[in-house]
Order: structure tokens, then sequence, then C-alpha cells
């Protein structure tokens, strides 16, 4: 059962490697169904929040920019749920590489209380936040918008940037605030597992609601399950997986299949 | 019991299953007509993978206002600027939808050509600087014609690839012939706000208004 997680660490470079085929002058008109910046010089395709943004932008509605990253990210959450932030999502991919860092952090009392608190779940509604507010509402009426602070987009369009031309470039008036954000954010990441995905990102909240309908999801068998909690405790999104059915939170990492030793968990289709 | 729970179960199982199928029909479906009947793919290639805001991405490119006779691209000049090159020095503002730059650099544009316009739609007006008369385009990247995007490309001399850009093209003397010679720079012009970018521009339009009238004499449009 490694296998699988082997395949998904694969299934994660090569995504990466893909959302990077610029390099190779590959650019296309599609966004991304992961979060990755077009800012990025090498970056093959669009965010999908950027598109979004860019179909609201001021209140000026244009209306294929909107529908255009919906129905791609519909189409693929559909089948797969919220399987692309566990699965091709590049900043999953980082997360995946702070994990063991998270994992020692989390056996600080401070952050194990953070992280067992039961308001934890409340903070996830973030996300949802952030999407409805800095993705929509301030861009459709303000002009700010959630890429104007975007961490990823620091991390992945801003620094390749100021690393590919060190010298055509310096940092504009916005660069500190963004920074900021950045670095809150690299703290989260390290603190907590999976903190990105849990708590922030709104293209997770886009996604999360899809788990409920999508064809691809996992299954918890009780009849075969000992409770045995690996499961619970592997889960890098932190949820009750003895008790979940088709969970928002779950990214299909496969975590918990893996560990399961009774083969109770299972992807299902249907 | 038993029986009748798993029939229950079985369609409810079944219904879910047709719902997904007409949600993915209805998804994909929607996706593939978008693709087929719309410019969709390349608007979004055109206009938010290919060039870059900015302001987006925090980065101001380091800007040297050097005046050059060689187009980024090679290609010669643009005709809409050459037609104008013979009334006076020609500057080009580039701009998208989407760049809260380009939004913040406008009012000074408006302010120092004194011209008003939908940032959406393309404009030019030819406007007297003391005894120069400097033609103003404006071309928002997202609206506009083929060969007013290519220009973009050809101006963009420092590969930046990213709005705002502002170009002067006027005329210098090349060993033995005039030529068009021009000027580029982006975002606030490697100034702090776009109150310093204005007086870059007055002094873009400044520089390329003496070179006009020390050359204008030697062109052959």
């Amino acid at each position: 059962m490694k296998k699988l997680q082997l395949t998904r660490l694969l299934s994660q470079l090569g995504f990466l490697g893909i959302a990077n085929l610029g390099a190779v002058g590959i650019k296309t008109g599609f966004c991304f169904p992961f979060f990755y910046c077009h800012g990025c010089p090498y970056a093959s395709g669009a965010c999908p929040l950027g598109t979004l943004e860019h179909g609201l932008y001021k209140g000026h509605i244009v209306g294929q920019f909107l529908l255009f990253p919906f129905f791609i990210l519909g189409s693929t959450c559909m089948i797969f749920g919220r399987a692309a932030c566990g699965w091709i999502c590049p900043i999953g991919l980082l997360q995946r590489a702070t994990a063991p860092l998270a994992k020692k952090m989390g056996k600080y009392s401070f952050f194990k209380k953070l992280g067992n608190s039961s308001n934890e779940k409340y903070i996830r509604y973030v996300k949802y936040f952030v999407l409805i507010a800095l993705v929509f509402l301030t861009t459709a009426l303000t002009g700010f918008m959630f890429s104007d602070i975007c961490p990823v987009g620091m991390l992945t369009g801003t620094f390749p940037l100021l690393i590919l031309h060190p010298t055509s470039f310096t940092p504009n008036v916005f660069f500190p605030f963004a920074l900021s954000i950045f670095i809150l954010f690299i703290i989260l990441i390290v603190l907590v597992g999976r903190g990105w995905c849990r708590y922030v990102c709104p293209l997770g909240a886009l996604m999360a609601p899809f788990n409920k309908i999508s064809v691809l999801w996992v299954h918890v068998d009780r009849d075969k399950c000992i409770e045995c909690m690996a499961c619970v405790k592997i889960c890098p999104m932190k949820i009750d997986v003895l008790n979940m059915y088709r969970d928002p939170e779950c990214i299909l990492c496969g975590k918990c299949i893996t560990i399961c030793p009774t083969s109770a968990i299972k992807y299902k289709v249907t | 019991m038993p029986h009748i729970g798993n029939q229950i179960q079985g369609d409810i199982m079944q219904k879910r299953i047709v719902a997904q199928i007409i949600i993915i029909a209805i998804l994909m479906g929607s996706l593939g007509d978008m693709l087929v009947t719309t410019d969709v793919y390349d608007d979004v290639l055109e206009r938010i993978v290919t060039v870059i805001c900015l302001s987006c991405v925090k980065l101001e490119p380091r800007t040297r206002l050097d005046f050059t006779f060689d187009t980024a691209t090679g290609e010669p000049h643009p005709q809409f600027v050459l037609e104008n090159l013979s009334k006076g020095p020609v500057f080009l503002h580039y701009r998208t939808d989407v760049c809260p730059a380009c939004d913040d650099m406008e009012p000074i544009l408006h302010d120092v050509f004194n011209v008003s316009y939908d940032i959406r739609e393309g404009f030019h007006k030819t406007i007297l600087f003391g005894d120069t008369s400097v033609t103003f385009i404006h071309i928002n990247l997202d609206h506009t014609r083929e060969k007013k995007r290519e220009s973009f490309q050809i101006y963009d001399k420092d590969n930046i690839n990213g709005v705002p850009m502002f170009t002067i093209v006027t005329l210098g003397y090349h060993p033995a012939f005039v030529k068009p010679y021009y000027a580029t720079g982006y975002g606030f012009l490697g100034q702090e706000n776009p109150e310093d970018a204005g007086l870059v521009i007055q002094d873009m339009i400044d520089d390329a208004s003496t070179t006009y009238h020390q050359n204008r004499d030697g062109y052959t449009p």
C-alpha cells in the first residue's frame, strides 16, 4: 500500500513539471485545477483564482473568465472531489515536505492544544471567508484582489521572477506587505500540518463542497474497523476519519487507506 | 426488514449516480462548448498567461530610459507609429483591464496629456507640448487589434512582458540617416509612486521633443 503514496508523490512531482512547461515554450489558455501563479515565468496555464478575479475586477463582469475556471474545476472535482489538493497541487507537495517539521511542532503543548481545540473546526471556515471576501467581494467592489497579497503567488510567481531576472526587477511598494503575508504562510505550514489547505486556501474552499457529490470518495467500512485510530492519527487534514462520510475536508491523499491494518478504508466510486 | 433498507439504499445510490452523470455532462459539455464556440482559450492565454500584471507580482522593473534604435523583436516599427511620427514624437501607453498599477497611472496620464478616455477602448490624440506635437496612443491589450498588440512585443525593450508599459518614439541620428528612436519604461518608471512617475513621463516627453527637433529635417518617412 506504500505504493499508493509513492504514486501520489510522483503525481505531485509530475504536475509540478506540467505547471512549468512554459520553460520549454508550452503556454496554454487553460486554468490549472490547482494553485499555481501564472506570474511564474514558466507557468503553462492560468491560476483559476486569478482568472476568476479577471472576471470580476472592479465590478466589470467578464462572464467567460468566471465560467471557464468554474467549469474546469467543477468537472475535475465532480469526478475526483478535492483530490487535486492531495495529488496534484504543488502547494500540497510543499506542505508534504514541511509535514515532518509540523509533526515535531505538534508535540509542543501549545500547538497540540491548537490542533485539538474544540474551536478548530470553526477556524476551517476562514478559507470560505477568504474566498468570498478577498477573491469575490473586494475584487468586484474595490479592485483589491487576493492576488495582490497571495503567498502562493509570491512563492511561485514573484520569487522565480526575481531569481531568473535578478537585475531586471526590484520589489515594489506592495512587496513588503505581501512578504509579511508570505512569512505568515511559511510559519503556518511549518507549525500546522497542511495548515494552508485546512484553514486558508480559497481554492480548497471552492473545491471542498464537491466532496459531497463527487464520483470518487473515501469510504470507511465500520464493520471491518477495529478502532485502532491509526487513520485519525495519520490524517494530514486532521479529520475524524472513523466517522467521516464524504467530508469536505478530505483531500483523498489515501494516507488512511495506506495505514489501515484491516483494509476497512478504501476509495469508492459511485 | 434489512432487505427493504438495502433496497432504499440502492435506490438512493442509483439516483446519486444519475445526478452525478447529469452534472458531469453539463459541466463538461459547457466547458467543451465554451472552448469551441468562444475565444476563451485565446483570451486566457493572451490576457492572463502571457502578459504579467507587474503590480500583481509585486515587482517593479529596473527601468533604464535609454533611447535605442533596435526594436525588441528586430521587427520594423509598426505602421501606425510611423504614420504619426511625421507629426512629432509618439507616446504609447500599454495596459490590461486587470492591473492595479495601470489604474494608479491613469490619472497621471490624464493630467500630463490633458486627455480623457475609456480605459477599455483604444484612444489616440495629438497634443501640443510647447511647439512639439506629441501623439498619445492608449492601447489596452485586452481590447485591441492584432497589429497594435504586436507592437507591445516590438517595444518591450527589456523583455519584461508586463504592464503598465510606456514607450516614447522619436527620431534619432543613426550613422548616415535619421531613424525612429525609442525608450521604454515600465510600472512606476522606477519611482516610488505614480506622481513621481508622472515627472519621469514629462522628462521623457521633453527629451523626445528635443531629439525630434534636432533630427526631423533629416527624416524621410
